[in-house]
């Protein structure tokens, strides 16, 4: 028994922009849900990257005085804050939340007000985490932004050294940030097991709703020890307990070791959708079905399962045991089989196949390259003397963002140009989205390789300044100058939305001659997706009815 | 989704749950309560009463029955176009270039005494060494201990020429095991080289075994990287390699089921099949 709001005429009236608002506030529509995920994550990319872009103005020369120590200080823990919780975060689930339904034949997520609450929470955490900027020095004159590093390690955060209410920002913003993350794991989560159409087994899921899977998976396992541990910190700041307090009792250790069950987790959070991305796009544009979907899926299992044993290496400059250091030392090393193995599919996807170079793919293609760095200096990374050497050095710096960047901020790209047809209903340009690429590629590389050398040469991350005879100048110089780059390449980008928005040529339902169910229904897709559910026979029932002839189902 | 859905494609609309704003006002105040630690207390009040609010609307979305409301179809059904014929399949079987299957192979067992045969030879070379270099045949044993024992990097010449128990039985477990693996790989990849097996064995792997551990060792433990020659070191993967490779090549090849069809895999036994264990 349901109760019914009809429409009664459906041509309806106009809405005025106020209706409009309130259209967007009060949806649950997991379509509109998503766009909010993503437009919100883009503008907080671009206020990430403005913070990013300013560091590096402060660090191209050396002995630079346009930013104060305290300032970079804040610039550094905003930019790392940003980036992870409210651009990577948001972008994924906006990502999950609009196609996930679509892929599984479903007309929405199984919790839709649930999900809205997500999306409000996480919206009102980050908005909450920029206030301090007005808040904690408007309203008690100490400190602006927080400064404590993105991973806030103890006790700089006590409230011994860390006066105001900025580190408070920090605890609060994303405390209320992550309950909604774990509100959209929880329902991704259901949605996946009890809303699949008929015919879609787990093994005939597209790899993305697989993918989509462990990481809300992950979410719920690695998002509560990270809330636990802030409320610890606030109960250490404003009630007076010692959970972190070393002369009190307490032990530093402990937020490191709490953080990072969180943080290292988190990366696989961030970068499992992009590998998901990169598994929808490169079969669609090689014309071959991925290759080796059951070894893809047992990757992925094993990546999050190990993902949750490796934490440790971001603590071997504590000094730990031997043993401590060589357990962890060989499970960062084994996490390395999986993801190899995805490398390989991905690349016997490509090898044989009618490849074209659409922006998608480029962007794809750029990720393949950029992440296997990311990777093979990850593993550099894991070997116990060789981390101690470089240690919260500028090569450490470069592995990261070799990893965030060119792993997940690329495919977010690549994601957009392939699935903007469907949200918009008109394509991208073409033109504009190589020159983006190529910017972004050049500037990306000129900005974050440099930096492995630096850090080589020794040269520690988060200082404000340094001195010219250190030999870091040029490599310092040049990173400058790819951001500079980079924002070039951005700037075609947000052209390229304006301009597509406004005269994209009209994309139709399925431009590109893909294979799963969202380019089955219209572009963009009605409120209710599906008209009638389908019925799947394969992982590719676009392509069984398009190829009645030669259907995948006969090869499952 | 109703099954409703599925099954009656004359309806009107389609339903869907209906919009609502409680979900904001509910976080709002949530994000208000939590403000207030850092602002007022009177913010935290405000939250409390805005999340109330929205969780009593919430609970009239959803109880006693869930809101919906019902769209209409819009009449938007895409047509996707069949396109039979034009599908290539790849033909990896006919691509024997590509992939170098050996069918015969030898016995991993010969690996295995291939490994212990080329172990002792590399032994008695380094042994030579230590007796030349240094005039103890415990020099080369305790060097090799020193890779997983920090404490001897920091011996002189003549502390490491000395008997160390720990380092001889690490050295020992150390050289058995590296010995057996790198055995076994031979007994592996042999039969796969096309040709040369003796100057893969013998020459190639020996020196880029060597250059790997002298680029990584001049890294890792650069005091420990001071005390090798490395011309003995050659000498001693070489004399490995040689060893190894006659043990290898001299056992007997066993045939693999690569090019038997599925019938003789299987162990089906009919007329027209050949001979079990047939490879020719």
């Amino acid at each position: 028994m349901t109760t019914l709001d009809h429409p009664g005429n459906p041509t309806r009236i106009k809405p005025t922009f106020l209706g409009r608002m309130h259209e967007w506030i009060a949806t649950a529509d997991h379509k509109k849900l998503g766009v909010m995920y993503v437009t919100t994550g883009l503008i907080f990319f671009l206020i990430g990257g403005l913070e990013a872009t300013m560091m590096r103005w402060q660090l191209a020369v050396p002995g630079s005085t346009l930013l104060s120590p305290s300032d970079f200080n804040r610039l550094f823990t905003m930019h790392g804050t940003t980036m992870v919780f409210l651009v990577g975060m948001p972008i994924l689930l906006g990502v999950a939340n609009y196609f996930v339904p679509l892929q599984i034949g479903a007309r929405d997520l199984a919790f839709p007000r649930l999900n809205a609450f997500g999306f409000w929470l996480f919206f009102f955490g980050g908005l909450l985490l920029y206030f301090s900027y007005f808040g904690a020095q408007g309203l008690y004159g100490m400190g602006s932004a927080p400064d404590v590093g993105w991973f806030a390690y103890a006790p700089l955060t006590e409230r011994t050294y860390s006066r105001g209410h900025s580190t408070d920002y920090w605890i609060l913003g994303l405390l209320v940030s992550s309950f909604g993350s774990i509100a959209t794991g929880i329902n991704l989560i259901t949605t996946i097991l009890t809303m699949r159409c008929r015919g879609m087994t787990l093994m005939k899921m597209p790899l993305l709703v697989w993918l989509m899977l462990i990481d809300a998976v992950l979410i719920m396992i690695a998002m509560p020890p990270l809330a636990a541990a802030q409320v610890m910190l606030l109960f250490d700041r404003l009630l007076g307990a010692h959970f972190f307090d070393v002369q009190g009792g307490g032990s530093a250790i402990l937020w490191q070791n709490l953080f990072w069950f969180f943080g290292h987790p988190e990366v696989y959070i961030l970068i499992l959708p992009a590998f998901a991305y990169v598994s929808e796009i490169i079969p669609v544009f090689c014309r071959k079905v991925i290759f080796g979907y059951p070894l893809m899926v047992a990757a992925t299992v094993s990546i999050g399962f190990i993902s949750l044993g490796v934490w440790v290496h971001h603590l071997f400059a504590l000094g730990l045991s031997p043993m401590v250091n060589t357990i962890f030392m060989g499970s960062t090393m084994l996490i390395a089989i999986p993801t190899g193995i995805k490398m390989f599919n991905w690349v016997g996807t490509m090898v044989g196949g009618k490849i074209r170079f659409d922006t998608p793919m480029l962007f794809s293609t750029g990720f393949l390259a950029l992440f296997l760095i990311g990777g093979l200096t990850g593993i550099m990374l894991s070997v116990v003397p060789f981390d101690w050497q470089v240690s919260d050095s500028y090569f450490v710096v470069g592995h990261f963002h070799y990893v965030l960047f060119g792993g997940l901020v690329f495919s977010i790209f690549a994601a957009i140009y392939y699935w903007f047809p469907k949200v918009t209903g008109r394509m991208m340009n073409e033109a504009l989205g190589k020159w983006q690429f190529w910017l972004l590629f050049l500037g990306f590389n000129l900005t974050f390789g440099p930096m492995h050398v630096s850090g080589m040469l020794g040269m520690p991350r988060r200082i404000y300044t340094y001195h010219a005879d250190r030999g870091w100048d040029l490599w310092n110089l040049l990173s400058s100058i790819g951001v500079l780059v980079q924002i070039a390449g951005v700037a075609f980008f947000v052209w390229n939305v304006i301009h597509s928005l406004r005269k994209g040529r009209e994309a139709g339902a399925d431009p590109w001659d893909a294979w799963t169910l969202e380019w089955s229904t219209a572009s963009p897709p009605p409120d209710y997706n599906f008209e009638e559910i389908p019925e799947v026979y394969s992982r590719r029932p676009l392509w069984d009815i398009k190829h009645p002839d030669d259907p995948d189902w006969k090869y499952e | 989704m109703t099954s409703e859905d599925r099954t009656n494609p004359n309806r009107e609309g389609i339903e869907l749950p209906a919009p609502t704003s409680a979900p904001f006002v509910c976080a709002f105040g949530v994000t208000l309560i939590f403000a207030g630690i850092v602002t007022n207390w009177a913010v935290s009040i405000v939250g409390f009463v805005l999340g109330i609010v929205g969780a009593i609307r919430w609970w009239h979305e959803v109880l006693p029955d869930n809101r919906k409301e019902c769209l209409p179809i819009d009449g938007r059904r895409p047509t996707i176009e069949v396109s039979p014929g034009g599908v290539a399949h790849l033909m990896t079987a006919e691509s024997p270039h590509r992939a170098r299957i050996p069918l015969e192979i030898h016995p991993y067992g010969a690996g295995v005494k291939g490994g212990i045969a080329g172990g002792i030879a590399m032994a008695i070379v380094a042994g030579v060494w230590g007796w030349v270099d240094q005039s103890s045949i415990w020099y080369p044993v305790n060097i090799l201990g020193a890779t997983v024992l920090p404490d001897f990097a920091h011996e002189n010449a003549t502390q490491l020429a000395q008997w160390h128990t720990a380092a001889f039985v690490l050295g020992l477990v150390i050289h058995a095991c590296m010995s057996l693996m790198i055995g076994l790989l031979y007994g592996v990849i042999l039969p796969m080289i096309p040709r040369f097996r003796l100057g893969f064995a013998a020459v190639a792997v020996p020196l880029i075994w060597t250059g790997l551990a002298w680029a990584s060792l001049d890294i890792i433990n650069p005091l420990l990287n001071q005390q090798i020659n490395w011309w003995w070191f050659i000498g001693s993967q070489v004399a490995f390699g040689l060893a190894c490779w006659f043990v290898v090549s001299r056992s007997e090849r066993i045939g693999t089921m690569q090019n038997w069809s599925m019938l003789e895999r299987t162990g089906m036994e009919s007329p027209g099949i050949r001979e079990m264990g047939g490879d020719g």
